[in-house]
């Protein structure tokens, strides 16, 4: 049986960096929607949700839409710096974050939330400012929350599988994610190739799972 | 359990009642017979379907999409289809070694040729030839060559030029032939490979696969041996065999096979 590795490869580069990317950005969004109420906090709430609940071929579409080769950034972005996104990793890339987003803010924010503000008011009244209270008292107290999101969103960046097709395409070597490799294998009747990649995503989801169920302070199981 | 029982009775009812009609409900029932067609025939086959079925009121003909690799799947799973009209020979040739289309229903009804594509608005030349050339940021367009034929000639095309492994790693595949074409309408790729009956305002033809030895792409038929409607499944290949079905696959630009 012929066995790539390259496919496992490329989903943990891919669910990496786009949790690298994502999670200051979503951490700093869950502190935002926790700790701050503003004009459109509730509409800013109902866009991180959006990606949670659309079809993943919805969120492909406005990927296309906004960042194609002739998208509404997409043209843009290739007529000034020449980048193109469209059948690259990158675009794998971007697409995860985008489901990952909502994961990890919904996972954080609660913990953060639970932050007493009179214990950060202790912090602030002994001279910390902002980032000084967020660094050492929040953090501190709402770490678990804030890791089991990002546990979370780097499981569904792993799993991410309809809008990769669509924005990332399936280019054998460069773009063929494990959930790629599993649809082609199973669409072309390799059921034993498409199983190797089906244990090592349902492995890992496991072990994401459990980790989370022993982060979060209440909810995903145990 | 008690309370369903006025349930069971009606439903009891309703099996046994069309048996005192059976003769009458057959002339109503409409006859669906179930087709499994390669994406590259989706433009034909409402023509081919509803010229056939014009004289044979009763007779509605259903028709799946896909690319062929799939289909054959599908077929080898157990899906209710009567017959198969396939975009290579060697989708047909597995189902009729596996035992699930009649060998003698097997035959070729059109050929289709291989060219390649460009977004219309796009200035560049290549040819099969030269596409080895395309920029590194560029993007070359072809059928997953393991379930979509039109990826497979593509793949033996370019390996015959010797450019596939030069390419590989700047072609994209797609699920069928349908979404090949898409990415080149939208400009998505630089160009692709295609059949020339896909040719659409949209995309302008840069190259013919046309040299001694490149691949001739064939639609291959065959009736299933699990199909319910054989003799409506025969008669519709025989159609498509026929005059009527070849001027109509020769307006849509099939080749005669």
């Amino acid at each position: 049986m012929s066995f790539d590795t390259f496919p496992i490869q490329l989903s943990l580069q891919v669910a990496t960096i786009a949790i690298l990317l994502v999670g200051p950005a979503g951490t700093a969004l869950a502190w935002l929607q926790a700790k701050r109420s503003y004009p459109g906090r509730g509409l800013v709430d109902g866009l991180i949700l959006l990606p949670l609940v659309l079809p993943p071929s919805v969120i492909g579409y406005f990927l296309i839409v906004l960042l194609g080769r002739r998208g509404l950034l997409g043209e843009a972005l290739d007529a000034s710096l020449g980048l193109r996104l469209v059948f690259t990793p990158t675009a794998a890339v971007i697409a995860s974050m985008v489901v990952a987003l909502p994961l990890l803010v919904k996972t954080a924010q609660p913990s953060l939330e639970a932050v007493p503000r009179a214990m950060e008011d202790v912090g602030r009244s002994l001279g910390l400012g902002e980032w000084g209270v967020f660094v050492r008292v929040t953090l501190p107290v709402a770490w678990k929350g804030i890791v089991a999101g990002l546990v979370l969103a780097f499981a569904r960046a792993v799993g991410e599988f309809g809008a990769t097709l669509m924005f990332a395409g399936n280019i054998p070597g460069r773009t063929n994610t494990m959930p790629l490799e599993i649809f082609a294998a199973y669409q072309a009747g390799e059921d034993g190739r498409a199983l190797v990649y089906v244990l090592v995503l349902t492995g890992l989801s496991m072990l994401v799972v459990l980790a989370a169920g022993r982060l979060a302070p209440r909810g995903f199981g145990s | 359990m008690l309370r369903s029982l006025p349930l069971l009775l009606l439903l009891a009812g309703c099996q046994a009642a069309p048996g005192h009609s059976e003769a009458t409900a057959q002339q109503e029932e409409p006859v669906d017979v179930t087709l499994a067609a390669a994406a590259s025939l989706r433009r034909v086959m409402p023509e081919l379907a509803s010229a056939w079925s014009a004289d044979r009121p009763g007779v509605r003909v259903q028709v799946s999409y896909g690319s062929s690799g799939t289909l054959r799947q599908q077929v080898e799973a157990g899906a209710p289809i009567d017959a198969v009209l396939f975009a290579a020979a060697a989708p047909v040739d597995r189902l009729v070694a596996d035992g699930h289309v009649h060998a003698a229903s097997q035959r070729v009804v059109a050929t289709n040729d291989l060219v390649l594509i460009a977004p219309a608005d796009s200035t560049e030349a290549w040819t099969f030839e030269t596409l080895t050339q395309l920029p590194a940021t560029e993007k070359l367009a072809i059928g997953e060559p393991a379930t979509v034929p039109a990826g497979r000639y593509a793949k033996q095309a370019l390996e015959g030029l010797g450019s596939w492994d030069a390419l590989k790693d700047r072609t994209v595949f797609g699920g069928d032939v349908a979404m090949v074409l898409a990415y080149a309408k939208r400009g998505e790729v630089a160009a692709a490979v295609v059949y020339g009956t896909e040719v659409v305002p949209g995309v302008r033809v840069l190259d013919r696969a046309d040299w001694d030895g490149a691949p001739g792409p064939v639609v291959s038929v065959g009736t299933t041996t699990e199909g319910e409607q054989q003799a409506h499944a025969v008669a519709f290949l025989d159609f498509v065999a026929g005059a009527e079905g070849q001027a109509i696959l020769k307006k849509h630009g099939f080749g005669a096979p």
